[in-house]
C-alpha cells in the first residue's frame, strides 16, 4: 500500500532528514514509527501525502508513484489518505463540525450523509459535545481528537497519524489507540508515528525505528525500545522483500 | 463541481467575511477611501472640463446693434440669426439688466454721474452648433441688415480652449495615475488579507481540496468586499458633491452656479461598485495564486 524505494530527503537548509529509506507497508497493516525527536518521523510521513518531495528515490501509494503525479492530481491522492497532523492543522475559522464537514464537502458528500458521518466520527473520539467549538476554544487533547475525527471522517483507505496521543493522558491515549486498532481491523492501513512507549509496548504491533534519518529496526511484533530477544530475531527472519 | 458545491462555496464566502470581521472592515474601508478619493477627483476633472466647455460655448459670438436701435429691430435681427443653420442658441440680452449690473459693478470705482439714461445698444449672444465653424457663422451674421458690430471670440476662444484642453489632459492623466494607485492599494490590501489566511489555505490543500474549491469563496469574498467598499465610496461622493452643489447654488454668483459634472450620481456609484467588484475579483484571483503554490 505504501512503499519507499531508497528515498532520501534533504531540506533546503541542508538538513539531511532521511537517508536511503526502504520500507514497505502492506494493505491493512498497522505500523508504529518510533524514534527520538528529530529523527525524521514527520518528514517520512509527509512524503506519503506529498507535503514534501523526496530529494532522491521514489514513494508509492497504492501502486502509484506519488513523486510523479501532476500537481492538479495531488488533492485526489490526499483524499485517500487521512492525516492526523502533529500540530493538528484544524481550520481556525471553522468549528469542529465545520472542519469535518469541509473534508466531506470537498468530495461532494450529500448533506444528510454529512450529518451522519460527522456524528459518528465525533462520537468515536468522544468529541460530539464540543462540535460547535472553535479550535482556539479547545484544549490540546481536544484539538487532537478533533483532528483524528477529521482524518477518519471520509473513511480513507490509509490513515496516517503523527503523534496522535502526544497531548493525551494515558487513559485517553489508550482509547485513541484502540480506535485506531478498530479502524485498522476494518481494513484501513494505519501508520502511526509516536513517542508513546507504553502504547507501543502494550499493542505489540509492527515497529519501524528511525534514528537520524535511517531505519535502524523493523520488527513485526516490536516494542518501543529494542529488546534483542532470540524470539524476535526468529520472527524477523522470514520476511519478504 | 455540482450545485450542492456552488451553494456551499457561496455560503463559505459570506461566512469567511463574517468570521474575519476586522479584516473585512479594514478591506472595505481601504477600498471605500481610496475609491472615494479617486471618484471625487474624477468628478472634479469631469466637472471642470464641462464647466469650461459650457462657459466657452456661452459667448462664442456677440452681436451689437447700433446704439439707439429699437427693440422691435433687435427681435427682427434675432429671428434672422435663428434661421441660420449654424446657430444653436440665440439670446437677446436685456439692455436694462446689463446696464443695472454694469452700474452695480462700476459704482465704487468710476463716477458715472455724467451718464444719464441707458447708453447700451441691444446685444445678442449666439452659440454656434459647431465650434469649428464659428467664424463662418460670424461672417454670415455680419451680412445681416442692421447689425453694427460682431465680435467673433474665435481667437480668444482658441487660446482659452488650448489651455482648457491642456488642463483636461493633465486632469485625466492624473486621474489615470490615481486609478493605478487605487488599484495598487486595493490589491495590496487583498494580498495582506490573504497572507493572514495562508495557513488556512495550506490546510485546505492538505486535506484534499482542489485549488478551485479554495479559490472560489475567496474570490467571491473579494468581489463582495470590493463592491461594498466602492458603494460606500459612491455614497460618500454623492453626499459630498450634493453638499458642494448646495453651497455653490447659495453663495456663488449666478454665472458660476452651473457646475454639474454631467454625470448621473446613481450611475456613477454603480460603475464604481462594478469597478470595485472587478478589482476585488481580479486582485484576489491573482494574489491567491501565490498562496496556492506548495
Ligand atoms: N522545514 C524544515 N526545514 C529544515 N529542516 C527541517 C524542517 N522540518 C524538519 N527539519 C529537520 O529535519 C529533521 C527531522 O525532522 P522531523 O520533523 O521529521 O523529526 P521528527 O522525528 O518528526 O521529530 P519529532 O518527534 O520531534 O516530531 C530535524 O533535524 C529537523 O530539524
Ligand atoms: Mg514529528
Amino acid at each position: 500500500m505504501i512503499e519507499f524505494c531508497s528515498a532520501s530527503l534533504v531540506y533546503p537548509n541542508g538538513v539531511k532528514a532521511l537517508s536511503d529509506v526502504n520500507l514497505r507497508v502492506g494493505r491493512g497493516e498497522f505500523v508504529f514509527l518510533v524514534g527520538p525527536s528529530g529523527s525524521g518521523k514527520s518528514s517520512l510521513l509527509k512524503l506519503i501525502y506529498r507535503e514534501l518531495f523526496p530529494s532522491q528515490g521514489k514513494v508509492f501509494v497504492a501502486g502509484q508513484d506519488v513523486t510523479a503525479i501532476p500537481r492538479n492530481a495531488v488533492p485526489y491522492l490526499r483524499r485517500r489518505i487521512g492525516v492526523v497532523f502533529q500540530d493538528f492543522k484544524l481550520l481556525p475559522q471553522k468549528t469542529v463540525w465545520e472542519n469535518l464537514a469541509f473534508v466531506l464537502r470537498v468530495i461532494s458528500v450529500p448533506r444528510r450523509e454529512i450529518r451522519k458521518r460527522i456524528s459518528e466520527a465525533l462520537d468515536l473520539v468522544g468529541m460530539i459535545h464540543r462540535c460547535d467549538s472553535f479550535p482556539a476554544e479547545l484544549s490540546g487533547g481536544e484539538q487532537q481528537r478533533a483532528s483524528i475525527a477529521r482524518a477518519l471522517v471520509n473513511n480513507p483507505p490509509i490513515l496516517i497519524a503523527d503523534e496522535p496521543t502526544g497531548n493525551l493522558d494515558p487513559d485517553t491515549s489508550w482509547g485513541i489507540i484502540q480506535i485506531l486498532s478498530r479502524i485498522n481491523a476494518r481494513g484501513t492501513t494505519v501508520f502511526v508515528a509516536t513517542h508513546d512507549n507504553q502504547v507501543v509496548d502494550r499493542l505489540m504491533r509492527r515497529v519501524v525505528a528511525l534514528d537520524n534519518g535511517l531505519i535502524i529496526r523493523d520488527q513485526d511484533r516490536g516494542m518501543y525500545h529494542h529488546v534483542p530477544e532470540p524470539e524476535s530475531l526468529c520472527n524477523s527472519e522470514p520476511q519478504e522483500c | 463541481m455540482n450545485l450542492r458545491n456552488v451553494e456551499y462555496l457561496i455560503q463559505e464566502a459570506f461566512i469567511g467575511i463574517w468570521r474575519n470581521g476586522i479584516m473585512a472592515v479594514a478591506s472595505i474601508s481601504i477600498v471605500a477611501l481610496s475609491m472615494a478619493i479617486f471618484g471625487a477627483f474624477l468628478l472634479l476633472v469631469l466637472g471642470s472640463h464641462n464647466f469650461v466647455e459650457r462657459q466657452l460655448a456661452r459667448f462664442e459670438i456677440a452681436v451689437y446693434l447700433p446704439v439707439g436701435e429699437s427693440r422691435q429691430k433687435a427681435i427682427e435681427v434675432r429671428d434672422q440669426i435663428r434661421a441660420l443653420p449654424l446657430a444653436r442658441k440665440v439670446t437677446l440680452m436685456s439692455r436694462e439688466k446689463e446696464w443695472a449690473s454694469f452700474k452695480r459693478r462700476m459704482n465704487t470705482e468710476i463716477d458715472l454721474g455724467g451718464v444719464t439714461g441707458n447708453p447700451l445698444p441691444y446685444a445678442l449672444h449666439i452659440e454656434s452648433k459647431d465650434s469649428r465653424k464659428t467664424s463662418r457663422l460670424a461672417d454670415q451674421i455680419r451680412h445681416i441688415n442692421g447689425v453694427a458690430h460682431v465680435t467673433d471670440s474665435r481667437e480668444t476662444y482658441g487660446r482659452v480652449k488650448a489651455v482648457a484642453d491642456l488642463v483636461k489632459i493633465l486632469g485625466f492623466a492624473a486621474a489615470l495615475v490615481l486609478c493605478f494607485t487605487t488599484i495598487f492599494i486595493i490589491s495590496n490590501a487583498i494580498r495582506l488579507t490573504l497572507f493572514a489566511r495562508r495557513h488556512e489555505i495550506q490546510i485546505m490543500q492538505l486535506v484534499g481540496a482542489t485549488n478551485w474549491f479554495i479559490r472560489i469563496p475567496l474570490v467571491l469574498e473579494g468581489i463582495i468586499l470590493g463592491a461594498m467598499g466602492a458603494l460606500i465610496a459612491g455614497g460618500l461622493i454623492s453626499l459630498g458633491s450634493g453638499y458642494i452643489v448646495n453651497v455653490v447654488q447659495e453663495r456663488f454668483p449666478p454665472l458660476l452656479r452651473d457646475i454639474s459634472s454631467g454625470v448621473d450620481s446613481r450611475q456613477f456609484s454603480m460603475s464604481l461598485a462594478m469597478a470595485g467588484a472587478f478589482i476585488g475579483a481580479l486582485g484576489s484571483f491573482v494574489s491567491i495564486r501565490r498562496f496556492l503554490r506548495t
